[in-house]
This record gives C-alpha cells, sequence and structure tokens, in this order.
C-alpha cells in the first residue's frame, strides 16, 4: 500500500515530535485499515462457503431448484471470492497478483456453463406445417415436428395449418425487451411463498398480453393463414396450440401446461398467439418447470395453427396402456364434440379397449353418461351444451372408428417405436383428423388389476371404483379445491381433491400426496403429469367431493382403486419413494456443471509447495488459499512493524503464560506498551470465552503423570519448542491468540497436535461461525483416528458439523447467536486442555469409556453453567 | 456505529419507496432517485455517504452510473443491488470498484451490515487521507 509505505520512510527519517505522533496515528489506522480488509474478507469467505453448501445441498436433496437460483448463487459465489481477492491484495499488494488471473479464468468458465445457449438455425418466423419435418423438432417445437411428420411421411390425415417458430417467439421478446424483465421479476419474487409465485404468474402474463406483435411477424402469420385457407378451400378458424422447445425432452410430458385457444377468427390470432405465449407462465407450467428442472430460457414457444375441425367427436387414444406396462391393449377415451372435454378431464367420457391381434376387437368397453360435450360456435369461440337425454349414454363411437383409431396408433408407434398419446377428432362426415401426437409415457409399476394384493382392513374404506389415473398409495389429510385460489392454501402433502381433473391443478402436484377428481379418465393431462412425478391419482369418482371433507386423514389406494378413512399402513409400505426429477435435467446439468468449478477443494496441505495460486482450479481453492494467507499476512504485519501497541504481547494469568497474544483492532480494552496483557485487559470475547473453558476443570492429567496442577502441566505443555526470543516465529510455531473484539484466531501447538480455532462472533447472527482444525499426534496412526474420532463425537453432539480426512479433522458451526457461539468457544477451550494427549489411551476402551462420560458430564455442566 | 446517509437508486417506485421507510425506522438517513442521471445531480448537491445502486434501470444503467459515480466522488462506497442476476456484469461492477453485488430479495439486517462495512470503510480511508495531509503540512 502507497501509503504504508509512505509512512515507513517518513518513520526513518529524524522526526519532528508532530510528525510522529501523526505517524502513529497513521499506523493505528493503517491496522485499522488492514483489519477492516480482513474482516470483509473472512466475511465474504464465509457468505462463499455457506453458497457452496446451499449448491451442493441443491444438487444432493430433492428440492427443486430453477435457473434464477443457479444464477443467483453461481453470482453470488463469485462476488464474494472476487471480494476476498480484492482484500487479500489489499493485505498483501501485489504478493498474490495471479490471484486475479485465477479468479477471471474460472469466472469465464462459470459464465459460459451459464449462459450456453442453442443458437436457432432457421429464421423463419413461420412455416407452413406442409413442409414441417420431425428434424424441425427446434424451430417448431416437438408437438408440432411430430404432427408435419406424420402428416407428410405418413399421409395420415391431418388439419392444415401453420407453425410460428421459435425464432419468431424470440422475435417477439427482443421487440418488446421482455426477456431480461421476466428474468428479473423471476428472481426478485420469494419463489418459496406460493402467494408470490402466484402473483409473479399473473404479473408476468399481463406483460405479454400486452405486449405488441412486431409487424413482419404479423405479415408471415397473415400470409400463412391465407395459404392455409386456399388449401382448405374457404374461410377456416383455427385452433392455436403451444408447441414449446423441449416440451418431450428427459421423459416429460409437459402435458396441458400451456393454454390452446380453439376456434379463433382471423381477427382474433394475433390476441390468442399473445394469450398461448402468455401461458408459459402460468402457476402451474412455472411449477412444472421448477420441479423438472427446466431452463425458462430454453423453453420457446411455438405455436402451432391448425385449421379447426368441428368434431362430432373426439378424444385420446393411447397405443398403450400408461400405468401397466404389460398390458398390450390399445385404449381410447372419446366423447361428444370436441376432444377439450376428454383432455381437460372435464367431463366424463367412454372407454374402449382395443386388442392387438392382427384381426383388432374391441375387448371392452365403458359407456358413461356424457352429460356436457364442446361445440364450435360459427363465428369463433367454443361453448360447452348439454347433451340431450337420447344421446347421453350412445357411445360417442361406434366399434369400428375404435378399431380405425387403435390401427392408426398401431401404426404411429411403429412409425416411432415407441408407444403414442394421440389426439382425434372426428368431423360430421365420419372422416378422421389427427391433431396431435406425442410419446405416451408408461410407468412400470404394478397392474391397474391387482386389486387384492394389499389386503387392508376393510372397515375404513368408504369408496371402491374409480380409474387409475397415476398408480400408487398415499396418506394425507383432504383438501378439497374448487376456485384457483385454493391453491395458495393447500397445505403440503394434503390429498388434493377436485370436481374435474383440470389441468390448472398440476400447480399443486409437486407438493400433494395424492389426487381424486369426479371426472376425468387416465388420457387427460392432470393424469398424465400425476405419472410423471408418481403421484398417486384416483379419477371418475363420483361425489368425491362429497365422500370426503377438508381436514380428515384419508388415504388413497390409486392402485387398488379405493379411499380409506384414516392412515392405512399395510398400503402404504409399499409406496414407492418420489423420484428426483432435478436429476438429469437441463437445469441441474447446468448447476453440476458449474458447481465442478466452484465447490472441489484441491488445495489441501498449505505446508506443500503446491499450495499456490497457480493450483487454485475452483472458487473453493481460491478461498481456501486466500484464507490461509489473510491470517499469515495479519499475523506478519504485527511482527514486522517495530510498533509496541501492535506488536505480540505475552499472556499474563496469575503468572505469564506461553502464550502470545496479537491485537488486530480492538481486541484489548486499552493500547499496551508493555510486554504483557493482563486477561482483563483482553475485550476479545471469543478468547475470554476460551479462556473461561479452558481453565473451568483442573484437567486430571494422563494416568502415567503424576498431578503436578493445572498451571504447571500447562507449561509443560506450551514450553517444549525452542523459542529464541528475536528470532521471528511462524505463526504456527507457538501459541499465538489473535484477537479483535469480535474475533479470535487461535493456533496453538499443545503436545505433538496442532490445531487451529476461528471464532467471528458478534450481534450480527449470520455472519457468525466458529471452525475449528485438528491434526497430528504422536501415536499411532490407529490411535491418532481413534482420537479424531472421539473429539467430532463429542463436537457433532453440540452442533457442530464435522468432517474427518485421515486423522484431520474439521468443525465448523455457523450462524448461531452470540451466546450459542460463544458456549461452543467455551467448550473447544475446555477440549483443548483436555484432550491432549487422549491418543494415548486410545486403545484401551475401558478409558476411552470412561473419559467419554466424563467430557459430556463436564460440557453438560459448562452449557448449563453458562445458561 | 455512526449515522450515515444513503442514497438509493432505483427505477421501481415501489420497492424504492419501501427500502427507504424500512431504512429510516433503522435510523438510516435514507434518499431515493429514480434513475442514474438523477443520481448524478443528487451527489453534486447533497453530501452523501453511501450509494445503493439498481443495475437495469431506464437511461444511463447501474454500470455507467457506477463509473460516473467512481469518478466524480472517489470514496463514496457503491452497492449495486440487482434483480437481475449477471455474473459478467458482477465481475464489472466489482472491477469497477462497487462495494458489493447484491441479490434481490435481499434480507434487511444484511443490507445493514452491508451498509456499516461499507461505511467504516469509507470513514477509515478518509482518516487516512486527513492523516496524510497533515504529516504532509507539517513537513512543510
Amino acid at each position: 500500500m502507497a501509503i504504508g509505505s509512505l509512512f515507513k520512510k517518513i518513520l526513518t527519517r529524524k522526526p519532528s515530535p508532530e510528525t510522529a505522533d501523526a505517524a502513529v496515528d497513521a499506523l493505528r489506522i493503517e491496522f485499522k485499515d488492514r483489519y477492516h480488509s480482513f474482516k470483509l474478507l473472512l466475511s465474504a469467505n464465509h457468505k462463499a462457503l455457506e453458497i457452496m453448501a446451499e449448491i451442493e445441498e441443491a444438487l444432493h436433496g430433492s428440492r427443486p431448484f430453477g435457473m434464477t437460483f443457479v444464477r443467483a448463487a453461481c453470482t453470488s459465489v463469485a462476488v464474494n471470492v472476487f471480494s476476498m481477492v480484492r482484500n487479500i491484495e489489499k493485505l498483501a499488494p501485489g504478493k498474490y497478483g495471479e490471484l486475479f488471473a485465477r479468479f477471471d479464468a474460472i469466472q469465464k468458465s462459470v459464465d459460459a456453463v451459464l449462459t450456453r445457449r442453442k443458437p436457432v438455425a432457421d429464421e423463419r418466423l413461420v412455416i407452413p406445417l406442409g413442409e414441417v419435418t420431425k428434424e424441425m423438432a427446434d424451430f417448431v417445437g416437438s408437438k408440432m415436428a411430430n404432427l408435419g411428420e406424420i402428416k407428410n411421411s405418413l399421409k395420415v390425415r391431418v388439419p392444415p395449418g401453420f407453425a410460428i417458430t421459435a425464432r419468431a417467439y424470440q422475435r417477439f421478446l427482443e421487440h418488446n425487451d421482455l426477456q431480461a424483465e421476466i428474468d428479473r421479476r423471476m428472481q426478485a419474487a420469494e419463489a418459496d411463498r406460493v402467494e408470490a409465485l402466484y402473483n409473479l404468474s399473473a404479473e408476468i402474463q399481463q406483460m405479454i398480453i400486452r405486449a405488441e406483435v412486431p409487424a413482419d411477424l404479423t405479415a408471415a402469420i397473415r400470409r400463412a393463414w391465407a395459404a392455409m385457407e386456399i388449401e382448405a378451400g374457404g374461410k377456416v378458424t383455427v385452433a392455436l396450440r403451444s408447441s414449446a422447445l423441449g416440451e418431450d425432452a428427459a421423459g416429460s410430458s409437459f402435458a396441458g401446461q400451456y393454454r390452446s385457444e380453439l376456434n379463433v377468427s382471423a381477427d382474433a390470432v394475433l390476441e390468442a398467439y399473445r394469450e398461448v405465449l402468455a401461458s408459459k407462465y402460468s402457476l402451474q407450467a412455472i411449477t412444472y418447470r421448477l420441479t423438472r428442472g427446466f431452463r425458462d430460457e430454453d423453453v420457446a414457444m411455438c405455436v402451432g395453427c391448425l385449421a379447426m375441425v368441428n368434431a362430432a367427436a373426439g378424444g385420446v387414444t393411447y397405443s398403450r396402456n400408461p400405468v401397466d406396462v404389460h398390458d398390450h391393449r390399445i385404449f381410447t377415451n372419446a366423447a361428444w364434440g370436441l376432444p377439450k372435454a376428454v383432455v381437460d378431464g372435464s367431463a366424463a367420457c367412454d372407454l374402449f379397449i382395443v386388442s392387438r391381434e392382427d384381426a383388432m376387437t374391441v375387448v371392452a368397453e365403458d359407456i358413461r353418461s356424457k352429460d356436457r360435450k364442446f361445440v364450435c360456435y360459427p363465428e369463433e369461440g367454443i361453448c360447452r351444451l348439454d347433451v340431450t337425454d337420447a344421446e347421453r349414454l350412445l357411445p360417442a363411437i361406434t366399434h369400428e372408428q375404435a378399431i380405425d383409431l387403435a390401427r392408426t396408433a398401431a401404426s404411429l408407434e411403429r412409425h416411432y417405436d415407441m408407444a403414442q398419446d394421440i389426439e382425434w377428432a372426428i368431423d360430421p362426415r365420419g372422416d378422421l383428423y389427427l391433431l396431435q401426437c406425442r410419446p405416451l409415457q408408461q410407468r412400470p409399476v404394478e397392474t391397474v388389476t391387482q386389486k387384492s394384493a394389499p389386503t387392508a382392513d376393510g372397515a375404513s374404506v368408504i369408496y371402491r371404483g374409480g380409474v387409475t389415473a397415476s398408480s400408487g398409495a398415499a396418506s394425507g389429510p383432504v383438501f378439497i379445491a374448487d376456485k384457483g385460489s385454493d391453491v395458495l392454501a393447500f397445505p403440503d402433502g394434503a390429498v388434493l381433491v377436485v370436481r374435474q381433473a383440470q389441468p390448472r391443478w398440476a400447480s399443486l402436484l409437486n407438493r400433494a400426496a395424492a389426487i381424486v377428481t369426479e371426472e376425468g379418465g387416465f388420457a387427460g393431462h392432470l393424469a398424465n403429469v400425476a405419472r410423471e412425478f408418481g403421484v398417486p391419482a384416483l379419477f371418475a369418482v363420483p361425489e368425491a367431493t362429497r365422500i370426503l371433507r377438508t381436514g380428515e386423514l384419508a388415504t388413497v389406494d390409486a392402485t387398488g382403486q379405493a379411499i380409506h378413512l384414516g392412515r392405512i399402513e399395510a398400503l402404504l409400505h409399499q409406496a414407492q419413494p418420489r423420484k428426483s426429477l432435478m436429476q438429469g435435467s437441463p437445469v441441474y446439468e447446468i448447476l453440476s456443471e458449474a458447481s465442478r468449478m466452484i465447490v472441489p477443494l484441491g488445495l489441501l496441505e498449505p505446508d506443500s509447495p503446491d499450495f499456490a495460486p497457480t493450483n487454485c482450479r475452483t472458487l473453493h481453492d481460491i478461498t481456501r488459499f486466500i484464507h490461509e494467507k489473510s491470517v499469515h499476512e495479519m499475523f506478519n504485519f504485527g511482527r514486522d512493524h517495530n510498533f509496541s501497541e501492535r506488536s505480540s504481547k505475552q499472556l499474563h494469568y496469575k503468572v505469564p503464560m506461553q502464550w502470545w497474544v496479537l491485537n488486530l483492532d480492538d481486541g484489548f480494552t486499552e493500547e499496551i506498551a508493555g510486554k504483557y496483557v493482563k486477561l482483563e485487559q483482553i475485550a476479545c470475547i471469543p478468547m475470554l470465552a476460551f479462556w473461561r473453558g479452558f481453565i473451568a476443570i483442573p484437567w486430571e492429567g494422563p494416568p502415567a503423570m503424576d498431578g503436578r496442577g493445572m498451571l504447571s502441566v500447562m507449561f509443560q505443555a506450551t514450553t517444549n519448542q525452542a523459542l529464541t526470543v528475536g528470532v521471528k516465529s511462524k505463526y504456527a510455531e507457538r501459541n499465538y491468540f489473535m484477537v479483535a473484539r469480535n474475533y479470535l484466531s487461535l493456533s496453538q501447538r499443545l503436545g505433538f497436535h496442532f490445531s487451529t480455532l476461528e471464532a467471528l462472533v458478534s450481534e450480527r447472527t449470520p455472519e457468525n461461525y466458529v471452525s475449528f482444525q485438528f491434526k497430528g499426534g504422536a501415536a499411532d496412526l490407529e490411535r491418532r483416528l481413534g482420537r479424531v474420532h472421539f473429539i467430532a463425537e463429542i463436537l457433532e453432539s453440540i452442533g457442530f458439523r464435522v468432517e474427518i480426512r485421515e486423522d484431520h479433522l474439521l468443525a465448523r458451526v455457523e450462524g448461531q447467536c452470540e451466546g450459542y457461539m460463544l458456549q461452543r468457544v467455551e467448550i473447544l477451550g475446555y477440549l483443548a486442555l483436555h484432550t491432549r494427549q487422549m491418543d494415548m489411551i486410545m486403545a484401551n476402551p475401558a478409558h476411552v469409556e470412561y473419559y467419554r462420560a466424563k467430557y459430556h458430564k463436564d460440557i453438560d455442566g459448562l452449557l448449563a453453567a453458562t445458561h | 456505529m455512526s449515522e450515515f446517509r444513503v442514497l438509493f437508486v432505483d427505477d421501481e417506485a415501489d420497492f424504492r419507496e419501501t427500502l427507504i421507510k424500512r431504512m429510516q425506522k433503522r435510523h438510516v438517513e435514507a434518499f431515493g432517485v429514480r434513475s442514474g442521471e438523477e443520481a448524478l445531480d443528487w451527489l453534486r448537491e447533497h453530501p452523501t455517504d453511501l450509494v445503493v445502486l439498481d443495475v437495469r434501470m431506464p437511461g444511463m444503467d447501474g454500470i455507467q452510473t457506477l463509473r460516473a459515480i467512481k469518478r466524480d466522488h472517489p470514496l463514496l462506497e457503491v452497492i449495486l443491488l440487482t434483480g437481475h442476476a449477471n455474473l459478467e456484469i458482477a465481475r464489472e461492477g466489482m472491477q469497477l470498484g462497487a462495494f458489493d453485488y447484491l441479490m434481490k430479495p435481499i434480507d434487511l439486517d444484511e443490507l445493514l451490515y452491508k451498509l456499516e462495512d461499507a461505511y467504516q470503510k469509507k470513514t477509515i480511508q478518509e482518516h487516512k487521507i486527513k492523516n496524510i495531509e497533515g504529516v504532509i503540512e507539517s513537513r512543510k
């Protein structure tokens, strides 16, 4: 530091008295400045370690996290590490300059991982369906790519239409400068609170709906519309469907997460386009991406625009049984009117099961009373109609049509070599149109029909029947939801009970134990998501909202198709643990990759020649290096400056002790010029706590030693290093307290082992920490390990997090209030005295037991005394 | 900790005003402006210890504002507080001498600690300069 060296120069000349005073002042300020930098460095170190722990926890835990967390965590670690680099530079200018370059290199690689993006190669804003192939999934979304593929390669009947591409979506966002604003709001929201998410979702959707569709995109849509009408041979309305990028990635369904707009006229198409885009931020879509680990920015909303089919009947066909991989039959759910009734889970529907032999036949059917249907208004929009009594109980499709659907499903399955989920409509002339096809997720679990397997006490059953939409069994308090705002009140782990199996309830599935609906079949969106999340789901339970009451405990056995009152353990013990949906997801992979440049610690041995800036490969390495060096720099500065106030003092407690104290800033109650510091002159709170523990209970001494009193023992233990006055000692070679009012760094060599204790304790609870390291001993490795584990067990019992590497113990406790932290320091003081030479007795189990009991008793006493 | 004056620069009125109110309750003299330009004007007129600066604002952005503040008021400490976690911008801000780069939502106590630390840094630097001026004066 320029100012520091200037003072050295000034001091070496013959100073006038005023200059000398000013120089002393200057040195005091210099010390203060250094200590402040050191404190900032420590707090940055603490924060960086804390976030690294959060990153580790995210990667190993089951809680979902989004890119917001990933970006914030990585940025925060980097900022704090940078702060450390800057402050060590202040403590030792130029000495570790290389660190800046190391930091820069690591930070750049992390940044590259965070901002990596797939380039969109196709610049078209709109692509006619007739030109779409399955290779275009990155431009038009997999849903439209699949539809284009079956229309163009398989010649299956699909309505004319076009895709509004990922490029168009980007263009829309850029035109309105939306992405950064969305990111900002996502970050600033407290994602843990459902209410905050709810508001966030509403705000972002509003922003999108109010934004402007750029002129070139509008023109492209108009041109494509005109071409579509030519192909259709007249005026058309359309269905607008989301076809988001990555929809089918990693076995996810994205089922029903986004909005579809049906029967949209040319006048309303831009409006509807924005509505579909906005649905990317519906509550269930945000929750879904978070739970599944999808990056917000990877989900470009492509939109499919298909000429509307005025359906007489519609539905969904599965080429396999979604809840039983051994069942090869083909399943169709059908309803009157548009397939919406089936997809939404909002109305009852018929079920047709077709065998897969060459001559396909309907092997089972379940014709339900279909009270309602959805039909198109002539101009635009759709309406829900009551079905006439005559039609209600009639099958919505004929057996021939069911078989026709089964054949189509089977041929698509052969083409894609994967089970398929197909949405279809049959127009009034009886022509079949495919509206959507996608891979069907099958769950390799027990069969649907295995009703008797888990036998539970029949007395508890309050309902038998329903459709297994997702297998399994779970228990929890019932929560009946009706309005959208009920989402806010839904308690974690409850059984969700609703009338209709609408997609909007999907946002609760990551928190629900199970779900029961009155209507809906297993082909609906909600059923898809339930299967994907592994949440047991029992659908088509009439009167479920009346049979069950909010708050009462129920067990839903979706596999056995029954609902029980109370908690039925016999059913639950076979329940499978929820799968972690994060692992393998894009967000997870990004954090995992970034963390490899942040979290691993390679620099372990400060005494090794490898302990150097050039060998810092991760941000953790940098923090480790800087922390170690900063302590030494603080020590060396005090030693090198011939400034009596700040030179190390020998501790005087009754008699001069073999402990030295170096005051960093405000660690003494007054300035001390002499050689000794008395205990009562110490202002350092953690040092006083340490000392209280150290002298609390006299040491019995090892069996071989005769009792010569505590003080003599302490002398003996601390004087076995040859210390010659005047020879510069290294920090580690003597027993030093480095102190400030709230800070203690203690380096001690007692007997043959070496330990360091560092504590920062103040009223700033979140910044508090105590860290303790311990290594070595004279005994053989086995006994040393014995002692390390012995101490680890004691420390863990009082709240330390302990890590052991060979005979090296690292313990840390943090973020607790002042009183709690000081007690821990006090116990470390106690242990410092009492565990010396413990390694000598480790081979004798009786001794070990004796000491274990004694230490726990003593520690309990200490904890009780200070409380 | 002695009292200090903080200027909050944020284009989001709700956020800014709430923060100022809550800071005042903690005996911090807090003021607010809504853009980088206004911040520079304010600093010319009003003695200020610390600036808490948003990064994304219409007009001058946080980084440009930071650069201008550090040029005109080198002793003033600036904390970036943003809803926009961006590693590159964070590094740039820190290299330009920002005291810290914090992210919304922020715990109020944490922000207060940062302000105290930044203020202490500023006080120490001022003492240093005063002292060196004194020494130079006495040697004339």
